[in-house]
This record gives structure tokens, sequence and C-alpha cells, in this order.
């Protein structure tokens, strides 16, 4: 077999000792590699009934198997941990170098146990492994980090390091790397809890292809049925926002105002549409994509003058724009600086910071409770000033840096009704009253909220998609086994290292071959989707086994009770009865109990037990 | 003029695809210790990909210069390396401004695949072209590589 080394290296923090475990062909054809490697080892050695932020929480990173073969859009890195923010296992996907990094240093997969007794971070350069003290860079921002760490070792080391976020355990604190973020679940305070500020690679081992010349061959072919896609223009000029004024004009599904609205009426104002012309500077890529969504924004003049971002995202344009009431794209762009460079989640975040504006709003919370005036009608200000309480954990932050879920039991006085999550992930930007199966998919990610696990705001806004067609986006019918299905097939993708936006032309199909020009390996189509199912089932055990049930899936009260007030979607609501039989029909996909347990037939029948 | 390759920082966002496509068109394996042009990806504002310029920048053919058995030529305008008179000392590497000349067995650097290049193919973006010098965008890229 090609392409992998056979080695995961296992640091251990609190020893400061280092051993690499030995792999062969069956662990890549059980796990693939990515995503699959990374909760492998997590849900194997994290021993049960850990509290997330305590030493013997593991954190796995793993590359995809394309990640450093150049596979258009193929880079992306896994993380996995438990996550301190939801109790269960979460695994974050990033579009940083530094997976692909540790596999020309030789392994295919890191692990990271304990705790180091003081600040340090981890130097690897192929069989040198140091724990290294961090003393001159604990309190840095994930800027600075990187900056420092260059001028010691060389420009070409990859880093991955949490900002001050991380250090001080924000329950949703990101892992950066060049700009691209391990994102969600609280991953920076995993390592903020084992003293562990950053990663630093440098590797100059080969990786080897199975069929080089073919690899040459596939990698041009993909990239030009890339820019031949329908949308690769538009994507590469506006970026990931590009269908905003879509999903809100059209579909009336963009969460505003804490999901109090569907439609963001000032969306004119951060529509990529409007700022790309204006703000944008220069496209920026993640690692080895050929289809750059990623813009420099930079602001040049006014109050935010010297802002320079690689955003803004579209979750982030609900999350720091509509969630919050706020149409200044300057104050978003600043309040996404403020995430990046204090290594927050802008999901998440901005999120908290809507669900508390309107907690202001029905006067649950007081300005002097908050210390600053918090509103949807002062957010260009209060959205960064808050997002900088919030990354330091000063003042009202604090509570807030606990997350919507935590923070409304703090808070109390009926708070919890507006609180908006599930399993205490804040959701992404598509407001699931108007797509019911998206809304299962809300409750199944084994992550919490989350619109990347399922993928499933595609098939059901576009009304088709791969197997399926005419999909109504209001009906519960048949979503339980394709949520199912779609989670198996980015259980796939978050192996291989293939970034989302590529699933609509790089099916399962496709993947078979690519997979065999590089390892040298056969795999079927349904072979994939089969690690795809055993991984899901990996990260449903682990979250059942950690106390989390069919009760914690749940979806908040605003999404089962307040229909959408306004808009295309106006009237849409999710039942209590079309929740639960969307949830009995995803258990009896999956062959799990009804209350959420992958039976030990099922674990049996997918070699976990 | 014979062609060379251009880069266009302004136009790079980092991917590294030229980069892992060069190492492997070239040797049949990913390495970027081997690859003949790198990208850096210096902060938020800042990528570049770095290529041999065959010494059109200064016109000083240092490495020429710098080779105590004459194993490195100018013809028609391309530098070349006669790997078997390289004694692999590395005074090439040691005075290339643009760190480009690479070191194994023998000294080895950019050939511009033998006039279709293989990182101009696998750039979706144009950040390096193949066309006539440019001394200005040259001069962009040392500018940057100076600041590191």
């Amino acid at each position: 077999m090609k392409a992998f080394h056979g080695k995961i290296l296992k640091v251990d923090l609190s020893e400061e000792k280092s051993a690499v475990k030995t792999t062969d062909e069956r662990y890549v054809r059980k796990y693939l590699g990515g995503q699959g490697f990374a909760v492998e080892l997590v849900y194997h050695d994290m021993p049960q009934g850990t509290d997330a932020l305590a030493p013997d929480n593991v954190i796995a990173m793993a590359p995809g198997l394309f990640a450093g073969f150049p596979l258009p859009t193929g880079g992306k890195t896994a993380f996995a941990a438990k996550s301190p923010q939801t109790g269960t296992l979460v695994e974050s996907i990033m579009g940083g170098a530094i997976g692909a990094e540790l596999r020309h240093a030789g392994y295919d997969a890191l692990e990271i146990v304990g705790r180091a007794e003081k600040p340090s971070y981890l130097f690897i350069e192929d069989d040198r492994v140091e724990v290294e003290d961090a003393a001159d860079l604990w309190g840095r921002s994930t800027r600075e980090v990187p900056d420092l760490l260059k001028k010691k070792y060389g420009w070409d080391v990859k880093v991955a390091c949490i900002g001050v976020a991380g250090e001080k355990l924000v329950k949703f604190a990101c892992i950066d790397c060049e700009e691209r973020q391990a994102g969600r679940g609280g991953l920076g305070a995993v390592m903020g809890s084992k003293n562990l500020k950053a990663i630093v690679i440098r590797g100059t081992k080969d990786l080897e292809p199975a069929d080089p010349g073919a690899l040459l061959e596939v990698a041009l072919r993909y990239q030009k049925v890339m820019e031949n896609a329908p949308s690769f223009k538009e994507d590469t000029v506006y970026g990931t926002g590009e269908f905003l004024g879509w999903i809100n004009k059209e579909k009336g599904v963009f969460p505003t105002r804490n999901w109090q609205l569907s439609v963001f009426e000032e969306r004119e104002k951060i529509d990529p549409y409007y700022w790309a012309t204006r703000y944008v500077t220069k496209n920026k890529a993640c690692f080895a994509c050929t289809k750059p969504c990623g813009k420099l924004f930079e602001v040049k003049e006014g109050k935010f003058a010297g802002v320079a971002i690689d955003g803004l995202e579209y979750e982030t344009l609900y999350s720091l724009g509509a969630a919050c009431g706020n149409a200044s794209i300057e104050s978003a762009a600043r309040g996404n600086e403020i995430c990046d460079v204090l290594g927050m989640d802008t999901i998440s975040a901005g999120a908290t910071i809507g669900f508390a504006m309107e907690l202001v709003q029905r006067g649950i919370l007081t300005e002097e409770e908050v210390g600053m005036r918090l509103t949807f009608e002062n957010s260009e200000d209060a959205v960064p000033a808050m997002l900088e309480r919030m990354g330091n954990r000063e003042g009202f932050g604090d509570v807030l840096a606990e997350g919507v879920r935590l923070a409304s039991q703090r808070i109390g006085k009926d708070a919890e009704r507006y609180a908006i999550h599930t399993k205490g992930m804040e959701p992404p930007a598509y407001d699931v009253r108007g797509m019911k199966g998206h809304g299962l998919a809300y409750m199944t990610s084994t992550r919490g909220a989350c619109h990347l696990r399922a993928g499933f705001y595609a098939p059901e806004l576009v009304g088709k998609f791969w197997r399926w067609e005419g999909i109504d986006r209001q009906s519960p019918e048949g979503k339980g086994q394709m949520v199912a299905t779609m989670e198996d097939f980015m259980c796939v993708y978050d192996s291989v290292g293939l970034c989302k936006f590529s699933r609509g032309f790089f099916l399962i199909e496709k993947l078979t071959e690519v997979i065999e020009v590089i390892t040298g390996l056969k795999f079927t189509e349904d072979e994939l989707l089969r690690i795809g199912e055993r991984i899901h089932n990996m990260k449903g055990h682990f979250n059942y086994r950690e106390g989390v049930t069919r009760k914690d899936w749940l979806l908040p009260p605003r999404i089962l009770q307040d229909p959408i007030p306004d808009g295309p979607s106006q009237g849409s609501v999710i039942t209590s009865e079309q929740m639960n039989k969307m949830l009995d029909d995803y258990m009896a996909a999956r062959a799990w109990t009804t209350d959420g347990e992958p039976t030990p037939e099922k674990l049996k029948e997918l070699e976990l037990a | 003029m014979p062609k060379m390759l251009v880069p266009y920082p302004e136009k790079c966002t980092g991917c590294r695809f030229c980069e892992m496509a060069c190492s492997l068109y070239h040797e049949g394996k990913i390495n970027h210790t081997n690859a003949r042009l790198q990208v850096h990806k210096r902060d938020v504002r800042t990528d570049f990909p770095v290529v041999c310029t065959h010494c059109i920048v200064c016109g000083e053919d240092c490495c020429v210069q710098a080779c105590p058995v004459e194993a490195i030529k100018v013809e028609d305008g391309i530098v070349t390396i006669d790997e078997d008179e390289c004694t692999a000392c590395g005074s090439c590497v040691d005075v290339c401004p643009f760190g480009v000349m690479r070191m194994e067995d023998t000294a080895f650097k950019c050939d511009l695949c033998g006039g279709d290049p293989t990182c101009v193919k696998f750039c979706p973006m144009g950040a390096i072209k193949y066309e006539e010098p440019n001394t200005e965008q040259y001069e962009k890229v040392r500018t940057l590589l100076e600041a590191e």
C-alpha cells in the first residue's frame, strides 16, 4: 500500500514522552484516514467518563487520505476530541496544511494526551519530537504565534495554534493554521486545558502515490471539472456567501436576530455582491484548493480601518451579521478578525451574542448586568466589543464564553426558552423550520447543530441531489434514511480530506478511482459507505456512552413552537410529532435503539465490538 | 529572449498546488524539499510563488559564478546543470537569492519542464505564467523575500 506510513505518533504531555504505534493496510481499510483515524483514536483511547478538559481527554489530528497530494479541494485535516461545549465526540476539519506536513514527517496521525506542567508547544521534525517551553507564546494571538515560531525555525514550518480564548478555555475556542480553523466544538479549549499552545511541524519525507502519472492526469482533470462547474466563477469571486441573497429572499431561511426572523431586511449591506468589489483585495485558498472561496477582506478607512481577514464566510455573515441584526459589514469583518486572532469559532461566538441581545430585548438581561449596551440596534459597536470580552473572559463576556446552553442555565429567568442549540452547539445559518430534513440533521449530528455532518441543506434547498429527486424541504417523509446516508457519505468525505463544496460533482463513485491511484487499494462504493457508517457509529456510540441520549438531541423551543413569522417560509415550524417521527425513522435507518444507542449487533456487524 | 516563469504574487492564493505538481512531475513522489519552486504563505495578506528566474533578475549568474567545477552553464538563456560534473559542494545553493537551487545527490533546479511547465498548467489563478521575462515581477518577489 502506498501513501501511508503505517505510523501513528502518540504524545503524552504529562510524561513528556512519545511513542509510535504501527498500523497496516487493515487500518486504512477500516478507517480510511482523516476523520476516520481521528475519531478511532478518541473513541478507543479516551477512558469512559473523562471530563473534556481533563488530562485524559484525547485530542487527535489526522490528514485526510488525499492530503498532501495534488487533488483539488482535497487537502483537509481532521481534529477530534471530546468537546467541552457538547460533551460529545467532536471532529472539526480545517484547510490548513498542518496535516499534510505531519504526513511528510512520517506519520498518518497524531494523538495527544495528558497535560504539560507549564505552557508548552509540540515540535515535530521527522523523527524528532520535543515538548518545548511556550512561556514566550502564552497570551499571544494566532497571528503572533506562527510569526514567532517561523522566525525561530524557518519560514517553511507549519504551525497550528490556539489564541487567548483557547488558553482561557472559552467553550468554542478553535484551532488555527494559516488563517484556517478547526472551528467548531471548542477543540482549542482542549488544547488550552493541556497547556498546549501550538503544534509545529516540519516534514521532509516523501509521499508516494501508487500511480504518479495517473495522479497528475486525475488532478488536472478534476481541476478542469471544477472550473467548468456552474458556480465556479460566482464562488471564486464572491466566496461562500455567494448564495446569501437566494437563501434570504427566495427561500426565507436566513436566521435573523437570534432566529426571531428568517429574512434579514438589510441583507444587501452584508451580501458579497455588495462588498466583494469594494473590500476584497486578493483571493485566498485552503491548502491544495484550486477554487479559492477565501477572500482577503481589507478595511482601509473609517473606524474599522486596518482590519484584514480571510473572510467573511457565509456562516459568519449570519452569526456576526444577521443573527445580531448587524448590517455593518465592516463591523462584522472586525468581529471576524477578533474571533480569528483570539481563536474563537465565529458561528458560536456570534450566535451567542445574538442570544444575549434577545434577552436584553425581552428585559431578561439588563444593561447593568451585561456591563454595556448590547442590543440589535447598536450591534455595529456591540458585536466587536463583546467578542473581545468573551475571548478574554472579561466581565459578562465570561458568561457568554460558555455558549448559549450553559449561559442560559446560568442566567436563568426563562433564558433557556431563547437558547437555540442542539447538544449545546449553536446552529449555523439555515433556519430549519423551513427545511425539515436539515432540522433532523441538526439533531442527529454527533457534534450538535451542524450544516456539514450531513450537508443536507443542499439537497433540500435545490430539491435534488445524488440519488434523490423531488425532495420537498417542508416534508419529514423519508428524511431519516436520507440523512443517515448523507452522514455516512460525509464521513467518507472528511476521511479522504475533501471539501464539502466538492460534493456536487465528486460523488462517491468518483472517489474509488482517486483512492486507487493514490494508495493502490481498491474499494467499492458500498465499502466506502460502510466505512462512513462505521465512523458515524463510533461517534454515536461514544456519545451514548458519555450519557448523551435522545433527550439531548431534541430541537430547541423556538424551532418547535414559534412558526417563521416572515418571508417565503412564513408559517413553517417543525412540530413535536414531525420531530419524533423523523427521529424514529432515523434510528430505524441506523438500526439504533429509539434512545439513540447503537445496538451491540450493529457494532459487531461494523467490527467495532 | 526565451520564455520564462513569471510570478504574480497578487494572484497567488497560497494553495501550493504548483509545488505538489512540480514534485510529482519530476520525482514521481511529493516532497516540498525537491519541488523546483516554493510557495510562501506568510500571513493573511501575503502568499507568493518563488520560481527560478534563470538569473534574469540581476544578470549576475550567481550560481554559474559560484560553481567551482563549471557544471552550471547558461545555454540559450536557460541555466542548466551538468549532473555528471556536479560535485554536490553546495556553493550554488548558498548563493541563490531565491532559494530555488536544490541539492540531493547533485544540485538540481527548474528546467521549465522542457518548455511546457507543470506549475503553470496546475495554477488555476494565473499566478505563474510562462511568458517574456518580467523584471518588475521578479523584483516584487525579491522584496517579499527580503522582508521575511
